[in-house]
């Protein structure tokens, strides 16, 4: 156990492995400022999520299914925990740069396995925090419980991430003990990402069903009675019921028995974890770590092998290809920009049924749709859509130790920043073409009101880019263990959810006050907030270029 | 020719790393640059290659002050940095092109310069590979040939020989002699004394961010006579300084 608590806590100080830690040579007084930003931020984030939860407490209340929140959020708990720690779990426990230290160790399988799973789930109650513990509280506020609905819920928020990240490791698991046989590993690592996703998705789906398909008579019997809908939640997950029926029974006795079996299913889950784990771990981490590295292709280069290409296009391809050739950036950074649009449409578009789609395609016919509020619920979704492409903000980082390269070859410093943005520019026109396309088969804009949407929504991708790239080099995070931990383990990326967040907030503001002139106008007025930013931010990378990097070193 | 002028660097506030440095590698000159581990080697290097700032002093290459006219000077250099897992996804050849067009090297010079380097450390075989398939001596080969693909005046390779075998180790101190002849400047930093002594016209050894010794490894020897191996020597300087 001592072991296992030694290596936990290495394995956690190099996850916060803090990109401060070069940070000896500022002042004082300029150490305190990130701190209190920090404390904004975070603030900020809790007010969201607080505001958010209320809302729909309120609703649900109203309705009389206030106890389905408790069911939303712990369900809700666990889908994050499994899809986030398919990602995760696969690069702690396979694909960190400690891995070829740890391993000649005197360390049995399940010490290395407990520490790491340990650190998987500390991690993720960092996230739990806001999506779990913010909203149960205020639920606890609005229908007024008690002390024992306060000390469920810490209880409840302790043990819910556990069982689906040691389901979903386990997995992961099994499939790269067949690493040794793989002639590339990066191919390799994203097929088993995709392979992970596809077989959780197809446990939780198995399990959802096991529970029973539901009549449409059955199904609003159920809504009609108070908190019926709860009903829905369950059967997916075992723990996920019984914490369910705790968090929502006053009887004490109720609470007790459903918690001493949700410790007792967590408990026989990690001991049937270990005993995989201790069978089949090193296999696929030693096979991982040694195959494909013997491969030798030795195929001989041909005459136009040594092309020689102009500086930005050289520059850029090589951003590309890292990008694409690293799972994890790809699956992080360029993915998200053609799969998020079309995903969230897709799923929008299956949810709705056949009359709502009659309903709305009437709505439409009567509403202006050449306005700029549609336009500014376009743009707001495009900006949504775009958040979520981490190739700028991770521009430097993504580099490590080896981002000082930047700072010796005869290239500016401004340059290569602007060749550094262009692959976050050119994923984010794919998700703004992805949106406008499915927008206007639905919508039917006018042609130049389309034009104007594109100029708007790329102009403000261009200036979130700008911006993105600032940040990570004033705050980048060059020293990590594994690239998991530049894309989802830095806090750099709460930044761009920021900044979409204000820009969706200078939409709403153009909404309300030109929503009596003409749409060309409005976008007119956008077009031109967005430019000047988009001015100002370049202007600010020109002048400070060298000064911006003296954290890279 | 690396001119360093006055040159001090703290990254704690009054504590300086590097003290007042005062050093001129000269055209034609192999320059051995010696110290324990934390002495200011490779913050000196990173100084001379522009990766960090003077605080105080100026750095000029071949005339061309790194700080105010950079891009001049980091024309006239090769770097090889301490650690050689750069851009490992690429393929050595995508490194070796990248690094051309950065320079601007036309297709026919590029591919001869290409040829001759990655034959002579026998990688030319690995060209078509990730670098991440390398080992750290092949990494380490590719490094070298990307730096000195430009043929750049001036060589500042932070511990060069690190990871390389017996060959490529001798063929890159054949290659530093001959660049040297050809009245060009090597700037290199070591922790193998029978390197220095062997390879160097002048070494110059730091201590705690002072230079304690410049000069020819024959002056030294001169200048403590007593001491009967190179380890002996080292240890006295350092520990003296």
């Amino acid at each position: 156990m001592k072991k296992v608590i030694a290596l936990t806590n290495v394995f956690l100080k190099s996850s916060f492995s803090n990109y401060n830690s070069k940070m000896g040579i500022q002042t004082g007084s300029k150490k305190k400022l990130p701190k209190v930003l920090y404390f904004i931020l975070i603030l900020y984030l809790i007010a969201i999520f607080a505001f958010l939860s209320y809302n729909l407490i309120d609703g649900f209340i109203k309705i009389h299914q206030e106890k389905v929140f408790i069911g939303m959020i712990l369900f809700g708990i666990i889908g994050f925990a499994a899809f986030q720690s398919i990602f995760s779990s696969i690069n702690s426990l396979y694909f960190t740069k400690d891995s070829e230290f740890i391993l000649p160790l005197p360390l049995k399988p399940y010490q290395i396995i407990s520490a790491r799973t340990i650190v998987l789930i500390l991690l993720e109650y960092i996230i739990e925090f806001f999506i779990g513990f913010v909203p149960l509280v205020m639920y606890g506020y609005q229908t007024g419980s008690g002390i024992l609905y306060y000390i469920t819920m810490l209880i409840a928020l302790i043990l819910i991430p556990i069982f689906p990240i040691l389901l979903v490791s386990t997995v992961i698991m099994i499939i790269m003990s067949f690493a040794r046989f793989a002639k590339n590993k990066n191919r390799f690592q994203i097929i088993a990402t995709i392979l992970a996703l596809i077989l959780i998705i197809a446990i939780s789906l198995a399990s959802g069903s096991i529970s029973g398909e539901m009549t449409n008579e059955q199904m609003a019997q159920m809504l009609m009675k108070a908190n019926g809908m709860l009903e829905l939640i369950k059967g997916y997950f075992p723990s996920l019921d019984f914490l369910v029926n705790a968090l929502t029974s006053e009887n004490i006795f109720v609470v007790a028995i459903e918690i001493i079996k949700t410790f007792l299913i967590t408990g026989v889950a990690f001991g049937i974890y270990l005993f995989i784990a201790n069978k089949i771990y090193l296999k696929g981490l030693v096979g991982n770590l040694f195959s494909g590295n013997s491969r030798k292709t030795k195929i001989r280069l041909k005459e136009n092998d040594y092309k020689n290409s102009k500086l930005y296009k050289t520059y850029i391809g090589k951003e590309f290809k890292i990008l694409a050739r690293n799972p994890v950036f790809l699956m992080q950074c360029l993915a998200p920009a053609i799969f998020i649009p079309i995903i969230m449409i897709g799923i929008v578009y299956l949810q709705t049924n056949s009359i709502q789609k009659e309903g709305f395609q009437l709505l439409f016919s009567v509403i202006n749709v050449n306005s700029i509020q549609i336009a500014s619920i376009v743009l707001g979704i495009i900006e949504f859509f775009t958040m979520f492409i981490y190739i700028s903000i991770t521009a430097i980082s993504r580099d490590g130790s080896n981002a000082v390269f930047i700072k010796y070859i005869p290239v500016s410093l401004y340059k290569q920043y602007i060749y550094k943005i262009v692959p976050n520019m050119i994923m984010s026109l794919f998700s703004i073409v992805i949106t406008l396309i499915i927008a206007q088969i639905i919508l039917k804009f006018n042609i130049s009101v389309l034009i104007a949407i594109f100029a708007v929504s790329s102009l403000m991708s261009l200036f979130q880019s700008m911006l993105m790239i600032i940040i990570d080099l004033k705050r980048p995070k060059l020293e990590w263990d594994s690239e998991y931990a530049v894309v989802k383990q830095n806090f750099n990326l709460i930044f761009p959810v920021i900044i979409g967040l204000v820009n969706i907030g200078i939409l709403a503001l153009v909404t309300v006050f030109f929503k009596n002139l003409s749409i060309y106008i409005s976008l007119g007025v956008l077009v031109l907030v967005f430019t000047l930013a988009t001015y100002f931010a370049n202007r600010y990378l020109y002048k400070n270029q060298e000064e911006l990097a003296r954290k890279i070193y | 020719m690396i001119e360093i002028k006055n040159v001090s660097k703290s990254y704690v506030k009054g504590k300086k790393s590097i003290d007042n440095l005062n050093l001129e590698i000269k055209n034609g000159e192999i320059f051995g640059f010696l110290g324990p581990n934390g002495a200011g080697k490779t913050t000196t290097i990173r100084m001379i290659t522009g990766i960090l700032d003077a605080d105080e002093g100026e750095i000029l290459i071949d005339g061309n002050n790194i700080k105010k006219n950079p891009l001049k000077a980091k024309k006239s250099f090769g770097f090889v940095p301490d650690s050689p897992d750069m851009f490992l996804k690429l393929k050595g050849i995508e490194y070796l092109n990248f690094m051309a067009d950065i320079y601007d090297i036309d297709v026919q010079s590029r591919k001869n310069k290409i040829e001759e380097l990655t034959k002579k450390f026998e990688i030319y075989e690995n060209l078509n590979e990730q670098i991440q398939s390398y080992s750290h001596g092949m990494r380490q080969k590719i490094v070298i040939c990307g730096a000195l693909l430009s043929e750049p005046k001036n060589w500042i390779l932070d511990e060069p020989m690190t990871g390389l075998d017996p060959k490529s180790s001798f063929d890159l101190k054949e290659m530093m002699r001959m660049h040297a002849k050809s009245g060009k400047t090597v700037f290199f930093s070591t922790h193998i004394l029978e390197v220095a002594e062997k390879l160097c016209d002048r070494v110059g050894i730091i201590n705690k961010g002072k230079l304690v010794f410049v000069g020819t490894f024959e002056a030294l020897k001169e200048k403590f006579k007593e001491n009967g191996s190179l380890e002996e020597l080292f240890l006295e300087i350092t520990e003296k300084g």
